[in-house]
């Protein structure tokens, strides 16, 4: 029988059940504006990722020692156990290819002060000079701070924290948190956060306000290192700048046997902890597996409401089947054979379907616009989606009409024709 | 022809011919419905079939109308033996040989009245514009050719059952089945009705009635009464006779 004339039929008995028709659909509608809209988020996320972190920077490495949760980031602020001592930091400073490594450590403030306006809990980072060169922070005003000396360098966040503006050579103080000691000092520069935009900025803390200090004499937290029997200082993470970013592979196996093997670290780190030595490319890497799976997870809960409208069509032809029982056997008598009437119901299911998926398709992608307008990510769009939707679509109208199909052409014509 | 048995000669013009028919049913015990049934119908003929009800003359017509197969026995339709056939070539035959018009006229309800009298060429596999030229012919002889776009619920019942039988004519079938087809109508309409099945026979087609009224049998040639499954005498009625098939009226 004529396909135009088949979809004519078909889509006149949809049209005809207008609500029945919007009622079955919504499942295949939710099912697969859900996937589309979590589907478009994720890409968005990652995108925003790979666009803020990739090509960026990629000459850096953290160096920390973790416990061995799966897929946490390494890299996050505070995380990690502080077990670098100064001459591990040393140590690493010296290995072939690393152009410079400094140690990242901080404390705990139970507030900052400057002039008579007190900001609460704020986090001090306590590094070396070297700091804003291997983080590619630029001073934008003043001067990177001397070890041994009471000075700070504020960021431009933390410099807009306080009321009337921080500038260079004003007077800060912190009260250490636990202790209460109170500590001065003199802001000597103002950095600018590293050209980095977006969620992983904020991940990595970037775009928070932060306060740099020189470990020495700011940083109390020391150990006797197991190798000269002296007290050091110890740090959680030790951030590493290599000289040639061809080679940054080659360097991170020579810092990761170098702390396996004769760091202080390697003592000192607890039995279930584990050297991690990233580059920007791992760290991206292992946050587009992490926002994968949670891609993954959601769309497989999305599909499983696909599943559920196509029981829905299913259902709905299986009804629109008995209540028709009649017709059938008439078209049947008329000439219809098997095949007939399974494609007349079989593209009534089809239809439904698609019908489905397209309208889905536009609310998913509507939704994942809001969304990531919202959040503030690129928006990320792939055309391939939209045609899975449709072979999805496609397919759940198969699945789902398919019995109902057969189930109508195996009717008697005769007991048709006395069905009532 | 006349005695229900198919001779030579009859054979020869014979359109539809069943031979020894037996139609059992299996309803926890075999239950005969049709028993030894021959019955010949000739090109051009108008036969009208009356029995009670149980008498077999429904399972008769879904015989011959390819509905159903027999238990044993032939039933040929223009010469071709239907009986073995699967259930898609019955559906095949019926589409090309058989027209149907029933009691309760079982047009498709959103379909319009040309799209429903369309409807068997569609299965056929008859190109768009023909179907839609033929039907509309044949909704202009039936005089619904002001009607061609109402669907069946915005029609009067006797204008339903003129849809009908304009449907069942549009394959120029060899012959044109009417079960009951005045059975739901007031008698004005079934006189409509009845007068039209005449336009159709005297133009030249093969019709068969079933109907349990004799006023309504007696517009046929003859009369087969079935009784326990067996044709059980034929009345011949005389009168009208055939146009020739040059000019039938499909």
């Amino acid at each position: 029988m004529d396909v135009i004339e088949a979809l004519r039929m078909s889509w006149r008995s949809i049209t005809d059940h207008k609500l029945r028709s919007a009622l079955t659909t919504l499942g295949v509608i939710i099912g697969v504006a859900a996937v589309i809209a979590f589907v478009t988020l994720g890409a968005s996320l990652q995108a925003d990722i790979v666009q803020t972190l990739a090509g960026d920077t990629t000459d850096v490495m953290y160096v920390s020692a973790e416990s061995q949760t799966e897929g946490e980031i390494g890299v996050l602020p505070s995380r990690g156990q502080a077990v670098f001592t100064d001459r591990d930091v040393d140590r690493i400073r010296r290995i072939d290819g690393v152009e410079n490594a400094v140690p990242v450590g901080g404390f705990a403030t139970a507030g900052v002060a400057h002039g008579d306006d007190t900001v609460g809990r704020q986090f001090v980072t306590v590094t070396t000079p070297g700091y804003f060169g291997v983080n590619d922070q630029t001073i934008v005003a003043g001067r990177t701070f001397r070890s041994g000396q009471r000075e700070v360098v504020v960021n431009q966040q933390a410099a807009r924290m306080f009321r009337g503006n921080v500038s260079v050579g004003d007077e800060i103080t912190f009260t250490r948190a636990g202790s209460g000691e109170e500590l001065n000092a003199t802001v000597v520069g103002i950095a600018k956060s590293p050209d980095r935009s977006g969620r992983v900025q904020s991940l990595v803390g970037d775009d928070r306000p932060a306060i740099y200090a020189p470990a020495d004499p700011y940083y109390e937290r020391t150990v006797i290192a197991p190798s000269t029997r002296s007290e050091q200082r110890v740090y959680a993470q030790v951030l590493v700048r290599v000289d040639d970013v061809e080679r940054i592979e080659a360097v991170q196996g020579r810092v990761y046997s170098y702390l396996t093997q004769r760091s202080d670290a390697r003592v000192l780190k607890a039995q279930g902890n584990q050297f991690e030595v990233l580059t920007h490319e791992q760290i991206v890497d292992q946050i587009e597996r992490i926002s994968a799976t949670f891609t993954a997870y959601i769309t497989g809960v999305a599909v499983i409401s696909l599943v559920v409208g196509a029981i829905g069509i299913a259902n709905i032809i299986l009804v629109s089947v008995t209540e028709r029982t009649r017709e059938i056997g008439v078209m049947k008598a008329i000439g219809a054979r098997r095949r007939d009437i399974i494609q007349l119901f079989l593209l009534e299911a089809i239809l439904l379907g698609l019908l489905g998926s397209a309208i889905g398709s536009v609310v998913g992608l509507a939704s994942g616009a809001l969304a990531t307008a919202v959040i503030g990510l690129p928006l990320e769009v792939r055309p391939i989606w939209f045609v899975v939707a449709v072979v999805v679509g496609l397919l759940v109208g198969i699945a789902s009409g398919l019995y109902p199909a057969w189930s109508a052409a195996r009717t008697d014509p005769i007991e048709a024709l006395r069905h009532e | 022809m006349g005695d229900g048995t198919p001779s030579e000669d009859a054979r020869a013009e014979a359109v539809v011919s069943l031979t020894g028919v037996y139609k059992v049913y299996e309803l926890g015990q075999p239950v005969p419905v049709l028993d030894d049934l021959s019955l010949t119908l000739a090109e051009g003929s108008y036969t009208a079939i009356m029995g009670p009800s149980g008498s077999g003359k429904s399972t008769l017509l879904n015989l011959i109308g390819c509905l159903d197969a027999p238990t044993a026995g032939i039933v040929e339709i223009d010469g071709r033996d239907v009986t073995t056939l699967s259930e898609d070539e019955r559906a095949t035959v019926r589409g090309e040989k058989i027209g149907f018009v029933f009691q309760t006229f079982n047009l498709l309800p959103r379909l319009s009245s040309l799209e429903n009298v369309a409807l068997p060429l569609v299965f056929r596999g008859v190109a768009r514009e023909e179907r839609r030229d033929r039907a509309a012919e044949l909704l202009e002889r039936v005089g619904l050719e002001d009607r061609m776009d109402h669907r069946p619920t915005e029609l009067s019942g006797g204008q339903r059952q003129r849809v009908a039988v304009a449907r069942a004519l549009v394959n120029r079938p060899t012959i044109v089945l009417a079960d009951e087809p005045t059975g739901s109508l007031d008698s004005e309409t079934s006189g409509q009705i009845l007068d039209l099945l005449d336009r159709v026979h005297a133009a030249g087609n093969t019709v068969l009635l079933v109907t349990h009224e004799r006023t309504v049998a007696e517009r046929a040639e003859r009369i087969v009464h079935v009784l326990d499954g067996t044709v059980e005498s034929v009345e011949e009625l005389g009168g009208r006779r055939t146009a020739s098939a040059n000019d039938r009226w499909t």
